[in-house]
């Protein structure tokens, strides 16, 4: 087992390190330090430019990674393991980190794990609750997934549903465009939603009253329209953002609740970027109240970091697992441990909550 | 220097390392693109039959770029990885001074020009003559075609070598009067690195290892045509002066 495990996270736009600190017969890893620098440069383009986010990881990661350790109040050779995001990402973005952390670990022999960056949502709020364990259902949420998934035991992950076209998280960012908002949408959204009125529109909600999938692409289309119509969209635009917010959010919660029940577990945890939501959180604890917890990390270990990373890295330590110098950047990485719905007997009975 | 110095040049297809007190390389290893992120086991297996770990070096030198962008971030990540807890030195010498210096080693000083293929009918180009002492750059590595960068001097280089003067052999021969000299001819780039570093004007030393970026020699398409669109630099820009 690791003592001190050093994390680094360059799967998109976020360049991060965090420090973990753990040690033999700890449970549970405390967080010494989290960086994260967002890159603003793509702030313009309402969306990632993945050639400017890998030279942008480049120039920033060291630096990062250095503020880390100070943070931590310690020195290179404490850190006894790197752990990398190794994918899902943009390839560009996720080679750098990985480059980066194969020499730091080769440099100083220490031990590499490449780490995947579902797996790493999956362990954000147990950064900061040691308790919190499986079983439970999660629903993670971002701008490049939307997943639901039954968690008997970490390193187990039973795929309940997906979206089947756009991930929620792009879907605020493309609505936000309509709306001639900024970038990230989700953040954006929500502060101008609540000036909205949730009775002006009333917008579909796709899929809500079966299953556990997602499709958004519909939804969408339907805030085009929506402002195409529109005769002033400075004055819509506030009940469009509520009314597609509260769409989007209606589905995301109906279906986790719609999980909970039907595997009966006491926890349900959010995670992935749109989790910063706090009227996502908020309403999936009002729907949930009496039926299970809802367990969601602060926003900073929601985001895209590096904290995440370390602690799932730090619980693939412990089995024993390491990479090589062979380790590789994979956009498409799978989740590992991911099963898939074999048959309709072994898939939660998805009837309406 | 006498003390060991490790070289890495990821710019072009061919990512390579090269172990020695410059100019000798006394070990190496190269793979092709495709398998570019293996750099470190690239490192690894290069420095092992010497006995050496990376605290042993004196320095790192890098190839510079321009080049492949992917390519490039992967030798800089590495050496940063590397540098940045050992405190080595680290220079950087242009990929393409270390290429055209392959062909350039074994001549008289004359001007040698190097190619990459930049794609959309480009090349990055540069063209050097190598004295006994210091490096004379004639040419400094732009991206252009080849007939421009025949225009942009009126010195005749005696040879063209590179992927980007494979790719246009007509106007090649047409400029140097010589068929191009292809990469896969000459040593890997990492070995020239090393022959050539402790030559005046080769190496650039770089101070700031933290931020330092390579020379891409483009700037991203998407920044070109926002600033064309806006008249302005972009924001917030990584690396904007490349």
């Amino acid at each position: 087992m690791a003592d001190v495990v050093l994390g680094i996270e360059t799967s998109c736009d976020e360049t991060s390190a965090a420090v973990l600190v753990g040690g033999r017969g700890v449970r549970s890893p405390e967080l010494a330090s989290l960086v994260i620098l967002s890159q603003d440069v793509h702030q313009v383009f309402g969306g990632v430019v993945p050639e400017l986010a890998s030279r942008a990881h480049l120039a920033a990661l060291p630096r990062v990674v250095d503020r880390a350790l100070a943070e931590a109040g310690l020195g290179w050779s404490a850190v006894d393991a790197v752990a990398v995001t190794a994918g899902p990402g943009l390839v560009g973005a996720l080679l750098v980190g990985v480059v980066y952390a194969k020499a730091l670990a080769y440099t100083g022999g220490r031990a590499l794990i490449g780490v995947n960056h579902l797996e790493g949502h999956l362990f954000a709020p147990a950064v900061e609750d040691p308790e919190l364990g499986p079983p439970f259902v999660a629903l993670l949420v971002s701008g490049g997934h939307t997943l639901l998934l039954d968690v008997p035991v970490w390193g187990r992950y039973r795929l309940l549903g997906a979206t089947r076209d756009d991930a929620a998280g792009e879907a605020f960012d493309k609505v936000a465009t309509l709306l001639g908002l900024g970038y990230p949408g989700g953040p954006e959204i929500e502060r101008i939603a609540k000036h909205g009125d949730p009775a002006r529109y009333t917008l579909p909600r796709p899929m809500r009253d079966e299953g556990f999938e997602f499709s958004f692409s519909g939804l969408k289309t339907s805030v085009l329209h929506a402002v195409r119509a529109s005769g002033d969209l400075a004055r819509d635009r506030p009940h469009l953002a509520r009314g597609f917010q509260d769409a989007v959010l209606d589905v995301l919660v109906t279906k986790l609740e719609r999980a909970v029940r039907a595997t009966g577990y006491p926890t349900a945890v959010l995670g992935g970027g749109v989790a910063c939501s706090r009227t996502l959180a908020a309403l999936a604890a009002e729907r949930l109240k009496g039926l299970a917890r809802v367990a969601v990390a602060s926003p900073r270990l929601n985001a895209d970091n590096a904290a995440m990373i370390a602690r799932a890295g730090w619980y693939r330590l412990g089995l024993g697992e390491r990479s090589d110098w062979t380790l590789d950047a994979r956009a498409d990485l799978p989740l590992p441990g991911l099963e898939w719905p074999a048959s309709p007997a072994h898939t939660p009975h998805p009837t309406s909550p | 220097m006498s003390a060991p110095w490790l070289a890495i040049d990821t710019a072009t297809d061919l990512a390579s390392v090269a172990v020695g007190a410059p100019p000798g390389a006394q070990s190496g290893a190269h793979v092709q693109g495709a398998r570019r992120h293996e750099i470190v086991q690239l490192i690894a297996f290069a420095l092992s039959p010497l006995g050496l770990r990376p605290a042993d070096l004196e320095g790192v030198v890098l190839g510079d770029g321009p080049g492949s962008f992917t390519g490039l971030r992967i030798g800089w990540a590495a050496a940063k990885g590397l540098v940045q807890e050992t405190g080595l030195a680290l220079r950087a010498v242009p990929s393409l001074m270390a290429a055209a210096a392959g062909a350039a080693l074994k001549l008289d000083p004359v001007p040698v020009a190097a190619c990459f293929d930049a794609l959309r009918g480009q090349v990055y180009g540069a063209l050097y003559v190598f004295h006994p002492g210091h490096v004379e750059t004639l040419v400094p590595p732009a991206v252009m075609t080849i007939p421009e960068f025949a225009d942009r001097t009126s010195v005749r280089p005696k040879l063209v070598v590179g992927d980007g003067a494979m790719r246009y052999p007509g106007e090649v021969e047409r400029w140097s009067g010589a068929a191009p000299v292809p990469l896969e001819s000459l040593p890997p780039l990492a070995a020239m690195l090393l022959a050539i570093v402790t030559r005046e004007g080769a190496a650039r030393t770089i101070d700031d290892v933290l931020t330092a970026e390579p020379v891409y020699g483009r700037l991203a398409e998407a920044q070109v045509k926002w600033e064309a669109r806006h008249g302005r630099p972009l924001p917030d820009s990584p690396g904007a002066s490349r």
